[in-house]
Order: C-alpha cells, then structure tokens, then sequence
C-alpha cells in the first residue's frame, strides 16, 4: 500500500481512485471478516464458558453429597459455591485502538491540528473528515507541493496510508511541510487513528464539548496579541531567520514557518522566548525579541512570499 | 528633493558621508553602483539581498574568481565521506538569471578609493559607488616555519573550500596501513573555530573504518579550543587511542615542517607523517590590504553597518574583519551581509533602515549522528559588536538529541546555500 503511493505518477485519477476504492474495500472486507471471526470465536467461548459452570456445579453437588455421606452426625454444612472465573475473549486483533487513549495521544498534534466541532485550520489542516480526504485538497489550506502532488497522483487518506504517515511522514510525503517526527508506537498509532476517525465516519457524531478549547502556551495579554506588525521590519528581522528555515516552506531538519496564522506565530515565539519550548536556538533567537519584533515577523511571515 | 531625502533618511553614516564626499551618485551617472568582491556566504548574500530588494534601483557586480563555488563549511563531511564534493558545490547561474547581478569571474587585484573603482587581474576596473569586500581569509608568511603556499600540495591546508579538501580526501584514503596524520593547528582568531577539530573527527571516522591502526596527531599553538569539552568526550567515546593532541603546555605552539621530507617537528621531537594538514595563522583577504583597509592582520569595521573604519564607502564582511564577538564563520558572514544590505540600500536610495541584529551557530559532527553546536547573538555598539546571548551543546546529551542537531545542521545549510545563491 505504502510502496504503491511512492510510485504513483500517472496523472489518470480514475484509475487511481479505482486502486484506492478496490483497496479501501479490502481492507473493509478484510476487517469485517475479521469481526465475524471474533463473533463466532466469542460465541465459542460462551457455550465454552457455560459447559464449565455445568460441569463446575456437577462436581460441587458430587463433593457436598460424599461429604455428606462421609461425616455422619455432621448436619449439610453451609457452604459458599465460589464464583468461576470469568473467562474474557482476547481483544487486541482490531485495526482501530481505543479512541478514548487516541484523545491523549493526540494531545501532541493540537498545537497544530484541530478537530471536533469549530475546527479550524491551524499550522496545520483541521482533521474532520479526514479519512477518505483526498490528500492536500482541504479546500483553503496551504500545502506542501509535494503533499499537493501527492493528492493528485491520487492519496487519498485511509488506514493504513495514515498510520504510514504517522508513523514517518517525510516517508509518505517525502517534503512535506508536517514537522513531526512521527509515531514510532504501532498501537499509538491505531489508538490515534480510532479517535480520529470519530470525527469522519459520521459527522453527526462529532461531540458537542469539542476538544478544540485549547489553552494556549503561553498567557498573552490581549494587547501583545493585538500588535499589528510592521511587514518592512519583519521582511528585515526574518532575513536571519531564513539563514536556517527554507524558504519554500518545506522541512529539511529544520521546521518551515511560512503561512502560519499570525496568532500561533506569536505565542510560537513567546513561548520560545520564555523558555517554554525547549529549541536553545530559538531560545536564544527569541530572547532579544520585543513584542513588536515579534508581531513583525508573524506579520512578514503570515503573507506569504 | 530625493538627494535631501536620502540625506535625512539615511543612516548617520550616510548622513557624515555627503560632507566629505559627493552623494549624487543617482543624479552624476544614473543608477547607482554596487560591487561585491567575493562570492561566498558574505559577498553572495549581500549581492543577492541588495538585487533582490532594490528590485532594479541599484545596479550589482559580483566579482569571484571561481564559477562552481565549493563551500568551506561543510567541507568536512565531505572528508568524512559523508557528503560527496558535488554537495558543497554552487553555480551563480541563479543570481545572474534571476536577480539580475553582473557576475564576473575574475580576480580583483586593487582598489581605487579616490576614484572609487576596482581593478580586475584581466584587465580594466569597475566603478563603484558602494563597494562590499567579502574576501574570506588569506594565510600569514611565515607563520608555520617550513611551509608556505608553494607546499600546499605537499602539505595541504584545506581551509577554502574546493581542490584543497579533496587534495586532502585523496592523501587520508592512500595512508599506508597504521600510518600517521598530523593536524597543525591554526592560533586564534580563524576561520571556523570548531573546524579544525571537526575535520578531526571525520578524519578519525574514515581511518577507523578504513585504517584503523592510523594514528592522529594535533600540535595545537591554543591551550583551550571551540566546544573542547564536547570533542574531547567524542574522540573519547568513539575513537578510544587513535587521537593524541600537543597543547602549547608540550610545545605544540613550536612546530617547524619539511614538506620535502614529510617531517613536522614538535618542540624538537620530530614525527614522520603520511599526512600534515598544516592550517597556517590566518589575516583578512590580500585585497583588503591591497586596498589599505587593514589595521594589524585584519579589517576594521563599524558594527552597526559593517562599513570599514577606514572608508565610509566600503562595507566589508566577514572572516576579513575586525568586528568584534562573533567568531569568523559562514553563518557570520551571512548575517552581516544582510545588516550591510541594508545599510547600502539605505544609503543609496533612501530605503528603511533597522537595527542591526546578528547572529551565529556553528554546528560540528563528531561522528554518524553525533551532531553537535554552539552559537550566540549579538548587537553592536559603538566599540565593538557584543555578544548578548549564547548557548552550547551539553556533554552527556542523548542521542536523539544529538541526531536531530545533526539533522538540523543539514536543514542549515539548504537554508543558508539558499540564501545566498538563490
């Protein structure tokens, strides 16, 4: 699946789209067997498990009556039938993981990524509907054009090509402009995407305490996040920062911060400058900021080149 | 009306500049004049920013000798294979095609600061109304008794980028088996401070997998060196016995050479060597003394525009100059071209000028993955320019973490290779 998105170069989408239907299938195919699978092994276990308490009840009545009959003079004692063990089917052989522990591990990617009701794009697309998306189509998004190619030769978002991604996205998309590391854990993965995929099967769904509430970073007063940049001293202060951070926006080891909105940049910066986020670099970088310098360059950076 | 303009926009030193000498340049011959000696992380940049945000106004020349440009920094991956040479190798084609600057390959030989125009070793002069001199570094006579620049081959010193690193590549690969390499160290201030033990570790990486009963030697002239606690815990960790360094406390500051005979003598104690990679002491570019610039070895500068204390008209950067805290490096250069940049357009046709802001990191591989850095910010002031920040890799950190400074590194140079050739 993953080898096939790294030779997709024909521009013929019909076909493509074809292969990613034939496969999605599949794999539904494939899951729903293994449901049914699971349902018959689990009524197994069942008529299993009451055999056991049949026999189990069985052994007891023989033991009470030889009691019985061994002791005489000492009158049925009470006996308490202990309770037999509880017999659990194995669970673990789903593709999706738990979304409830999918939430917390998505913690990390809400910096950049919203979902849930009001999601909005970010640093990065928001993820409603994300599965069965095609990649780098979110209308009004501003993609890497590699993500773009991506899309057009015909990715479009589903199990297994998402958990490829997460699990290394410079793999998948090889200039893409997702700063992440990816998730090497396969069942952070499948947790992840079970929660994810809450918010695509069926929109309705989408719960009403949406998880988009993120505090921020930083506490920023309303007026330093009101400051309206100055572009000509942003184009200037963000020469230094070009020395390091492509400008093509693209991540080489070194994040892109082009077109982020102008608010994550801001409290990106403060953060750094207070020694909330870690980067000596950026530390250092942004330590010599003021408010304005840093409103100048999210400014600069937010219009693009 | 535009010349009281400029006159009352301008910098200060812009402002100084229109008392002693003519200001007009706009109105005397047309478009203003920049010329840039020197291709590299200062000149390439300046050229490049000024071209690219005058967007016409400024007329730019880049003179470099070289038409592929092969980067010093990074050379040693290269020597530690792993780079190839086409990796540190760059074209000017973008900065002629897309920015419009007159490139010319050819050597600048002099200047003439009263009639403000730079001669060419082919022949003829250009005139300039802003001049930027970025010429890197040239080595000191003398210096290492016993070698001079007719040795180089013998004795490489493979500190500019180009057929020097891969004089030396060639001789590290044909070392006879548990042959010897011997570094002398250049005294301060240099080019690229963690460079030479840098190179030390890629020397070390290649020979362990290549020759691993090779020994290497430093005579070192400094009794202390960039990010020395780091190096030293790295040699430890992954080149246990193969590197032995000679600190001035055992005479590694009196080394004489015999490239004839392939000899370095140490305090008296002479070592027969497969390989003497001798980086001599270093002063600014020959034209910056050509051009009467230099004040001691090096080039004194303003910090607050890189303009050179002794010619209001002439900015110069980088590794040449005398500016004060920031260390001669790449990554310095780059920076001070963009602070220069400004101040020039400023000066020549009324734009925005900031305060400067500068800043620098130098990142060195240890070995495979084991990337490390240290760099700082600084501001001028009238005396000098000050470091106000800085930072350095800890001793003892994991290796994710020194995996992604590595990673970071390459990220840099696609960043600033970017930034200077377009």
């Amino acid at each position: 699946m993953l080898g096939a998105a790294y030779g997709w170069t024909a521009r013929d989408h019909r076909a493509q789209e074809l292969v990613a239907l034939t496969d999605r299938l599949t794999q539904l195919e494939k899951r729903n067997s293994s449901l049914q699978e699971q349902a018959s092994r689990s009524a197994d276990l069942h008529a299993r498990l009451s055999e056991l308490e049949t026999a189990l009840a069985a052994a007891l009545r023989d033991a009470e009556s030889a009691r019985q009959a061994a002791l005489v003079e000492t009158p049925a004692a009470e006996m308490a039938r202990p309770a037999p063990e509880p017999v659990v089917a194995d669970a673990a052989a789903l593709d999706f993981g738990d979304p409830e522990k999918g939430r917390e591990v998505f913690a990390q990617c809400t910096s950049c990524h919203q979902i849930g009701q009001g999601a909005e794009d970010r640093i990065g697309p928001h993820l409603n509907g994300i599965f069965g998306r095609r990649a780098g189509a979110h209308e009004g998004f501003r993609y890497s054009d590699d993500m773009k190619m991506m899309g057009a030769d015909g990715l479009t978002w589903e199990l297994a090509n998402l958990d490829a991604y997460l699990e290394n996205p410079k793999a998948l998309v090889s200039r893409t402009r997702m700063n992440f590391a990816g998730l090497k854990d396969p069942q952070d993965r499948s947790d992840i995407l079970a929660y994810l995929r809450q918010f695509s099967a069926s929109p309705q769904n989408i719960p009403e305490a949406a998880p988009t509430a993120q505090p921020r970073e930083v506490d920023l007063s309303p007026e330093v996040l009101a400051i309206v940049g100055d572009t000509d001293y942003g184009e200037y202060l963000a020469s230094e920062c070009k020395t390091c951070h492509q400008q093509d926006g693209s991540d080489k080891g070194i994040p892109a911060i082009t077109n982020w909105p102008t608010e994550d940049f801001v409290v990106a910066m403060h953060a750094y400058k207070r020694q909330i986020r870690p980067h000596p670099v950026m530390q250092m970088m942004a330590s010599r900021l003021s408010d304005e310098e840093i409103a100048a360059l999210a400014a600069y950076f937010a219009q693009g080149e | 009306m535009k010349l009281n303009r400029r006159a009352f926009v301008g910098t200060g030193m812009a402002a100084a500049s229109t008392l002693g000498a003519p200001m007009v340049h706009a109105a005397s011959h047309g478009i203003p004049k920049v010329v840039v000696v020197g291709g590299g992380a200062g000149g390439a940049t300046a050229a490049r920013y000024i071209a690219k945000d005058s967007a016409g106004e400024i007329d730019v020349t880049l003179i470099e000798p070289t038409r592929s440009y092969y980067t010093c920094f990074f050379s040693n991956l290269y020597i530690g294979g792993f780079w190839d040479l086409e990796n540190l190798s760059h074209s000017y084609g973008k900065l002629a095609s897309d920015y419009g600057i007159n490139v010319v390959h050819d050597w600048a030989t002099g200047v003439d600061r009263d009639a403000k125009t730079v001669a060419l070793a082919g022949g003829g002069s250009v005139p300039y109304d802003r001049l930027i001199l970025s010429p890197g570094i040239d080595f000191v006579d003398g210096s290492v008794p016993g070698w001079d620049v007719s040795a180089q081959n013998a004795m490489p010193h493979a500190y500019k980028g180009g057929s020097q690193t891969e004089l030396l590549k060639a001789q590290i690969m044909a070392m006879p088996e548990g042959g010897t390499y011997v570094m002398v160290a250049p005294p301060n201030p240099y080019r690229c401070p963690p460079g030479p033990y840098e190179r030390i570790s890629m020397v070390a990486h290649v020979l362990k997998a290549n020759n691993p009963t090779a020994k290497i030697i430093i005579a070192d002239p400094k009794a202390n060196f960039s990010k020395q606690g780091l190096f030293e815990e790295g040699w430890q960790k992954h080149y246990s016995g193969m590197i032995t360094r000679i600190g001035p406390d055992f005479g590694g500051e009196n080394v004489t050479v015999d490239p004839a005979a392939m000899t370095v003598d140490v305090d008296g104690e002479v070592i027969n060597a497969d390989v003497v990679n001798v980086i001599p002491a270093q002063k600014a570019g020959l034209i910056c003394e050509a051009a009467g610039l230099t004040d001691g070895n090096w080039a004194p500068v303003d910090g607050h525009s890189m303009v050179s204390r002794l010619d209001e008209n002439i900015h110069i950067l980088g590794d040449a100059t005398n500016q004060g805290d920031m260390p001669k490096s790449g990554f310095s250069a780059n920076s001070q071209a963009k602070v220069a940049a400004m101040a020039v357009r400023g000066a020549l046709t009324g734009s925005r000028v900031f305060p400067a802001k500068y800043s620098n990191t130098c990142w060195s591989l240890i070995a495979t993955d084991d990337g490390v850095k240290v760099g700082a910010a600084y501001e001028p002031n009238d005396e000098k320019i000050a470091s106000v920040s800085s930072f350095v890799s800890q001793t003892g950190e994991d290796v994710a973490m020194r995996k992604a400074t590595y990673e970071e590194s390459i990220g840099w140079y696609e960043g600033i290779t970017t930034d200077m050739f377009g």
